[in-house]
């Protein structure tokens, strides 16, 4: 019986693949997309709350930076730890680069974008060349690192210590200003954006020959090296990309909420993205979003029991052992079990 | 000068043997990074404050590492076992989650403040040793550390079990294949892990403070301990709390602006000298 459905769906794989299925599939993907996205850039700046539109805000860059680690974890194998200290730092050298050195606010987003760049670049060429699970442990180590830095006392007059740093700036960014930023309404359309940009620039990553080589490396290294490939560089380039896309997400944080402080860059932002990934799936690109969103609701709703950080180590433990393809693939794995029941006779 | 600033980093690294070789013991059977350590060390400092409060210092460093020990047992039933199949990864994650909500739990049920815990009587003063006055409670945790220190050794040189564990740290395949049961071995060693813990948390409770940002600190402290000794070598991980401790207490002295980052410079230095750590147990790269 199920050889019959099998070969039934093969026949039917066959008889659509070449003819319709991809043809109408890709325009109806790439449509649907487009919908998405322009009701997602309109609707809610106009039905939603500022309080809810702040919430959204607040999930679509905690799925920016979900995104950034679940791409890491899917496509390389490699779990990092440390995505605060990349998100909270470039948050920090702005807000150092406005205040401390005069810059303007054009500038001060390329030097802390490029400092991060560099920094990531060199912590990346140290720690990519061990394992997953070292990775792991340095990225955490790394991170810790950052946010004691900031506390240092010697940087207390650039960093502000445990207070933290108000950002202002007078002049705009591409015709914002700070006001604009700070705005929820405005800002909604720059939050989304940006989550899409990276959603798609990670697809594609995805999609092309580094990706190909990334998940070659992640399953078997020894393998790959031993076929001739360069199995250092993929993971840097790699490990420098996502810091890259922390970066651009801390940097748009500290737009918005105008100051930065060391709750910035602690361990909980790294395991609050973590969570995130997990729990959207870290598969692919929709999921971490979701995941990031989803986070952000119900972090509101665990904060009134003063239980979030509880909330978010369940999180970890049940995704992982439960769902270990999230939200978004289990939903997925359902439908297909749907899909596949009505196959069959 | 020098004596006190090696007595400092011996009273120091004691703690940091006492879990960074429990972690490296783990690693070593299971390929499994415990990222919940951090948290099992707070458990049992502030269990040894309760137990302290009740029955004494001396009743808490008996009774605490035999409940953490419980704890491992547990860990290992309910955690380790059923997630064998697992990848490494997915299993340090938990492990992290897990150190998460055991670290929450404990916030909520003692309060987000800091505790000091009394150190018993004769073991609070200071003694003088060639005209340097020196607290006594440092000493008696510099005999506890070098002692469990040299216990391991024994244990892991000289016993079946402790050969067992070698072992099985060095080619997991070939010792099973003659015939070592990992499991039964793992049982004992994450309640060892566990129990040396409990040693650390009361034994830290006099000496540093107990306080809700401990498993973290602890948990940054021995990941960078295991990763310098090189992971799964449990005397590489002894040195490499020795040099950690040295590090941090020179750092403290000598540059006390960076002293915070002491720890990180190392782990770096240590990483471009030699990327798989000083140990020579079976590396992580």
């Amino acid at each position: 019986m199920s050889r019959e459905a099998a070969t039934d769906g093969n026949l039917r794989g066959a008889a659509v693949g070449p003819l319709g299925g991809a043809s109408w599939r890709a325009p109806l993907a790439m449509l649907s997309a487009a919908i998405l996205f322009v009701l997602g850039a309109t609707a809610p700046t106009r039905f939603a709350s500022e309080f809810v539109l702040r919430l959204g805000e607040g999930g679509l860059l905690l799925g920016i930076l979900a995104l950034s680690v679940a791409f890491l974890m899917n496509q390389a194998g490699l779990v990092a730890l440390g995505a605060a200290s990349i998100y909270g730092g470039a948050g920090y050298l702005f807000a150092i680069a406005i205040s401390q050195w005069d810059a303007t606010a054009i500038e001060a987003l390329l030097l802390s974008f490029l400092i991060m760049l560099a920094y990531s670049a060199i912590l990346g060429a140290l720690i990519v060349r061990t394992n997953p699970l070292a990775f792991m442990m340095l990225t955490l180590a790394a991170g810790e690192m950052i946010s004691h830095s900031v506390m240092l006392e010697g940087l207390r007059d650039y960093t502000g210590g445990a207070d933290g740093l108000v950002v202002s700036f007078p002049d705009s960014i591409l015709g914002m200003g700070a006001a604009d930023f700070a705005s929820p309404t405005r800002f909604w359309l720059v939050a989304w954006v940006a989550a899409w940009l990276a959603g798609l620039a990670l697809w594609a990553v995805r999609r092309s020959r580094l990706g190909v080589i990334l998940r070659a490396v992640r399953e078997n290294e020894e393998r790959m090296r031993f076929s001739g490939f360069d199995t250092y560089a993929p993971r840097l380039i790699a490990f420098v990309l996502i810091n890259c896309i922390a970066a651009i997400c801390g940097l748009l944080h500290v737009l918005n909420a105008g100051f930065v402080s060391p709750d910035s860059l602690g361990l909980q932002v790294s395991t609050n993205a973590l969570v995130a990934a997990l729990m959207g799936g870290v598969g692919g690109s929709t999921g971490p979003i979701l995941g990031g969103l989803i986070f952000s609701f119900a972090q509101d709703q665990f904060s009134a029991f003063g239980v979030t950080q509880l909330s978010t180590g369940i999180a970890v433990v049940v995704f992982i052992v439960v769902f270990p393809r999230g939200i978004l693939g289990g939903v997925q794995l359902f439908a297909r079990s749907l899909g596949s029941r009505r196959v069959r006779p | 000068m020098i004596a006190l600033l090696i007595a400092n980093s011996l009273a120091l690294a004691s703690l940091l043997i006492m879990l960074a070789s429990g972690l490296a013991l783990i690693y070593g059977l299971r390929d499994v990074i415990n990222f919940g350590h951090g948290a099992i060390y707070m458990l049992g400092a502030y269990l040894g404050y309760s137990v302290a409060l009740v029955g004494g210092f001396w009743l808490a460093l008996a009774v605490v590492p035999i409940l953490l020990a419980l704890l491992g047992v547990a860990f290992e039933y309910l955690v380790l076992r059923p997630l064998q199949g697992r990848s490494h990864i997915e299993v340090a994650l938990v492990t992290l989650g897990l150190g998460i909500i055991l670290g929450q739990i404990i916030i909520f049920v003692y309060g987000g403040v800091a505790r000091g815990v009394e150190a018993p009587g004769f073991l609070s003063g200071s003694i003088t040793v060639f005209e340097l006055s020196y607290p006594v409670y440092r000493i008696f945790l510099i005999a506890m550390g070098l002692g469990s220190c040299a216990l391991l050794a024994l244990w892991l040189s000289f016993t079946t079990s402790g050969l067992y564990v070698r072992a099985v740290s060095q080619d997991p395949s070939v010792a099973r294949m003659m015939g070592i049961n990992a499991d039964r071995l793992s049982l004992l060693v994450t309640s060892l892990s566990a129990a040396f813990a409990g040693v650390a948390g009361v034994l830290a409770g006099p000496y540093l403070s107990v306080d809700p940002g401990m498993d973290v600190t602890m948990i940054v402290n021995c990941l960078i301990i295991v990763v310098i000794g090189g992971a799964g070598s449990i005397f590489g991980a002894i040195i490499a709390a020795l040099l950690f401790g040295f590090v941090q207490v020179a750092g403290s002295v000598f540059l006390p602006d960076l002293a915070a980052l002491a720890p990180y410079i190392l782990l770096m230095v240590v990483l471009l000298v030699a990327p798989r750590g000083l140990g020579r147990g079976r590396v992580l790269n």
